[in-house]
């Protein structure tokens, strides 16, 4: 795949380095003399092209055409919301992908200037910080994209309730499905009758209501006796 | 009418007043509550310290009323985004967008903007005045690139007809010629007299080429 990326900041620095690792063809284009000269020591020179992303002529130059994807990863929303309009509509870019800085200009981040995708880094900070904070071990390992559903990891812990009941008498709701147990190493794909043990760990694909009641169903006992709400 | 002029700076505050003035409504938004300084203090318009891409702060601003908008900051991306939401999204029947840097304007073009260019505008008004000071020019089209402009006949193209004059400049067209107070629509077999005021519309181009061939009359 070759993916355009504008803007040589820290995120659209990385992206080239994790793109490049596994093997795509990157091209990354930024302007600033401040932040290129550490872009040369960080990425190859031929993935570099130097020129200002917010000029039509300059993203052709650096072989937008060819592009499989934009990625608008400046620092500034009205120049991403611009270069996957421009990246769309002039060169028929077929992805685009925009960083939202503020997040309160994520409404402008749709259709409407051809964006496809929208990564709102402060919100999805927010929310996995929020799901750290409610969930104790439950780990939130992707957010799946325009939807509410999430894939999450759990640790079975000593005297969980869930241990030794099969999966279907859990009484998960329709909107929480395991989707794999990672038992000493092993990925199996459990069955409505497989059941949990001490120390699995648990994949699940599932909405915030469903991950609610996973989380409790998979809480260490309380110290009190009690039985965790 | 009702105008929302975003942006407050020398370009905004000066038509936010004009727009006062010819007894418009205006509100005018800023992000930085010092802009509304440069203001002229008999402007009675409305002004709204914001981010006018915020959610919510063109509604405050009464885009749903609006008959025009004018996007006039001095960030392009800015002006072409807010532009373009309020033609999209907002409806307004009027939006011009500022182009601030001359580089920036192809991006805007994209967009499919009412596009303001004061950089390029003056920079042909200037050379204009430079070059060809006799030739005065009535109306600027676009960002200057065709002019309507307005020259005097000299002795030299008396009693000769337009068509000849015109054949010298293929990049202009006669739109009025006044004979003493009079105007009319020329054609090609209109004579000239010595004194009339002819109306061309031409490129930079093409003026250059009538001028060259005015002054190669009247030396010989």
């Amino acid at each position: 795949m070759f993916v355009m990326i504008a803007g040589g900041g820290r995120t659209g620095a990385q992206l080239a380095l994790l793109l490049l690792a596994e093997g795509h063809k990157v091209r990354l284009v930024e302007h600033r003399r401040e932040l290129l000269a550490r872009l040369h020591q960080e990425l190859p020179t031929e993935v570099i092209y130097e020129g200002n992303p917010a000029y039509p002529t300059v993203l052709e130059l650096a072989g937008i055409r060819e592009a499989n994807v934009m990625a608008a990863c400046t620092s500034e929303d009205t120049v991403n919301l611009t270069l996957c309009f421009v990246s769309r509509k002039i060169f028929g870019v077929p992805r685009t992908i925009a960083r939202i800085n503020n997040p309160r200009n994520a409404w402008l981040f749709n259709e409407n200037f051809h964006v496809d995708v929208a990564l709102n880094q402060a919100n999805v900070f927010a929310h996995l910080i929020q799901e750290e904070m409610s969930m104790g071990d439950m780990m939130t390992l992707l957010k799946l994209r325009r939807g509410r559903y999430s894939l999450v990891e759990e640790k079975v812990p000593a005297g969980a309730k869930a241990i030794g009941v099969a999966i279907k008498n859990l009484g998960l709701p329709d909107q929480c499905v395991i989707a794999a147990i990672i038992r000493q190493g092993k990925v199996t794909l459990p069955r409505g009758d497989s059941a949990f043990q001490q120390g699995d760990e648990v994949l699940a694909i599932t909405d915030p209501e469903g991950a609610r009641q996973l989380a409790t169903l998979l809480a260490p006992p309380q110290p009190n006796g009690a039985t965790s709400v | 009418m009702n105008f929302i002029v975003i942006g407050c700076g020398r370009v905004g505050s000066e038509l936010a007043f004009g727009l006062y003035k010819n007894g418009h409504k205006v509100t005018v938004i800023d992000s930085h509550l010092e802009a509304f300084e440069s203001l002229d203090p008999d402007f009675r318009g409305r002004t709204l310290e914001g981010d006018a891409l915020t959610e919510g702060v063109l509604e405050r601003a009464g885009i749903a009323e609006a008959d025009g908008l004018a996007s006039v900051t001095n960030s392009d991306t800015s002006n072409a985004v807010t532009a373009h939401i309020a033609r999209t999204i907002y409806k307004v029947p009027i939006v011009v967008a500022r182009n601030y840097d001359p580089a920036m304007r192809p991006m805007m073009e994209v967009f499919g903007l009412q596009l303001v260019s004061s950089p390029s505008w003056g920079a042909q008004r200037i050379q204009e005045l430079l070059i060809d000071p006799v030739f005065r020019t009535v109306f600027s089209a676009g960002n200057g690139e065709v002019e309507v402009y307005e020259m005097r006949i000299p002795s030299c193209w008396n009693a000769k007809p337009l068509a000849g004059l015109l054949r010298t400049a293929p990049e202009c067209l006669a739109v009025a010629l006044t004979r003493a107070g009079c105007a009319m629509l020329p054609t090609p077999d209109t004579i000239l007299q010595e004194g009339d005021l002819l109306n061309v519309s031409a490129t930079f181009n093409g003026i250059q080429k009538l001028r060259a061939c005015l002054d190669e009359k009247e030396e010989a």
